[in-house]
């Protein structure tokens, strides 16, 4: 009887230690720098489908109707990264470029921070933290190309505007093979954001 | 050494328990690492049942040898387990070094090398001693409270280990669509 009850409390810690160990390397593995450069996804997935109105009433869809959707996953925090603010400027005046601002939840000061830093023309729409997930975007400001077609193109955390004109010539390769992450582990082509 | 034996028991069947909770969850990264021990060409379908019915004879196994300990035909189920392990690395180090084992899914990244034979032998020889547990298996009865703890203990661990794996793997990156 003894032996019994030494074997279930023996069996019962290092099942609880083990399974609360691994829970724990997750975590940590899953926070780290490294875990953050995973975020996005991969070219030619499909991504998330819907339709969002602005502030103004207008609705704007992903895929677009345009050949080519930057959307911006960040909100008024775009102001301490002036760069990337430039960087959107560079690329907006392109006709085959829609640009879109998604933010996390319902955000007032995001629109009139974006307009006073010279992002007039964008839309800034009203995401919300579960379509942030389903794009795997964790850290922002992030930025994902979609094609017409619903695909991604490229995906990167964004800090510096080489790094959004960077993604749009990634953006524009054509979806091959040896474009796509390779089958099993995803090396998202980044324009070399850091943290 | 009824604590020892004991301890050896139920680590041998925690281990075959991650190993299979975590091979679960991406069984087509352990289908490959299956096919390079078979030497002919096998259907990737085949590939992925054999994947997925060594993860489920592992879980299977441990949680049996957990639950059911006075069952001292399952402590030489689990030492000739660890002996085929034994071989298994034996033959990756010969044949396949450097490559991935996907011993525990997307757990670990560690590949055939001579630690890798080194560590399988260590599991025979814990299991080995588990062997020892012959003698006192009539006093290894549970009572029905106590298996269903221990199941419950052993669900969550494969949970973990099932989680984790998703989590830190593959398949918690999406799956590139080719393009038509």
């Amino acid at each position: 009887m003894l032996l019994a009850s030494s074997f279930v409390a023996v069996a019962l810690v290092l099942c609880v230690v083990t399974a609360l160990a691994l829970f724990g390397v997750t975590h940590v593995s899953m926070s780290g720098a490294e875990a953050i450069e995973r975020d996005g996804l991969a070219p030619g997935i499909l991504a998330p489908v819907w339709s969002l109105a602005d502030s103004t009433g207008k609705v704007v869809c992903s895929p677009p109707r345009t050949p080519l959707q930057l959307i911006m996953f960040t909100d008024h925090s775009l102001k301490a990264f002036p760069s990337v603010a430039d960087g959107l400027r560079e690329v907006m005046a392109q006709e085959r470029l829609e640009i879109v601002v998604l933010t996390r939840r319902r955000n007032e000061l995001a629109e009139p921070v974006l307009r006073s830093i010279g992002l007039d023309g964008i839309s800034v729409l009203t995401g919300s933290p579960s379509l942030y997930a389903s794009y795997n975007v964790r850290v922002t400001p992030f930025a994902i190309f979609v094609d017409s077609a619903g695909r991604v193109r490229a995906s990167s955390l964004v800090n510096h505007a080489w790094q959004v004109t960077k993604l749009l010539q990634l953006a524009d390769l054509p979806l091959e093979q040896e474009n796509l992450a390779p089958r099993g582990r995803f090396w998202r082509r980044t324009a070399g954001a850091g943290a | 050494m009824d604590v020892l034996i004991l301890c050896a028991k139920t680590a041998v069947a925690c281990l075959l328990i991650v190993a299979g909770g975590a091979k679960l969850s991406d069984p087509a990264s352990f289908a490959s690492t299956a096919r390079l021990f078979l030497p002919f060409r096998v259907a990737w379908p085949l590939l992925s049942a054999i994947a997925v019915g060594v993860s489920l004879g592992e879980l299977a196994v441990g949680l049996a040898s957990l639950t059911l300990p006075a069952i001292t035909a399952l402590n030489a189920l689990v030492f000739a387990i660890a002996c085929a392990f034994v071989g298994v690395s034996a033959l990756g180090y010969a044949f396949h070094r450097g490559r991935s084992c996907r011993c525990f899914g997307a757990l670990s990244q560690r590949e055939f090398d001579a630690a890798s034979v080194l560590r399988s032998a260590v599991t025979a020889g814990i299991a080995a001693v588990a062997l020892a547990h012959v003698g006192a298996a009539a006093a290894l009865q549970l009572d029905a409270t106590a298996r269903v703890l221990l199941l419950a203990a052993a669900g969550l661990l494969a949970l973990a280990a099932f989680t984790a794996a998703k989590a830190r793997g593959t398949d918690s990156e999406p799956e590139p669509e080719v393009a038509s």
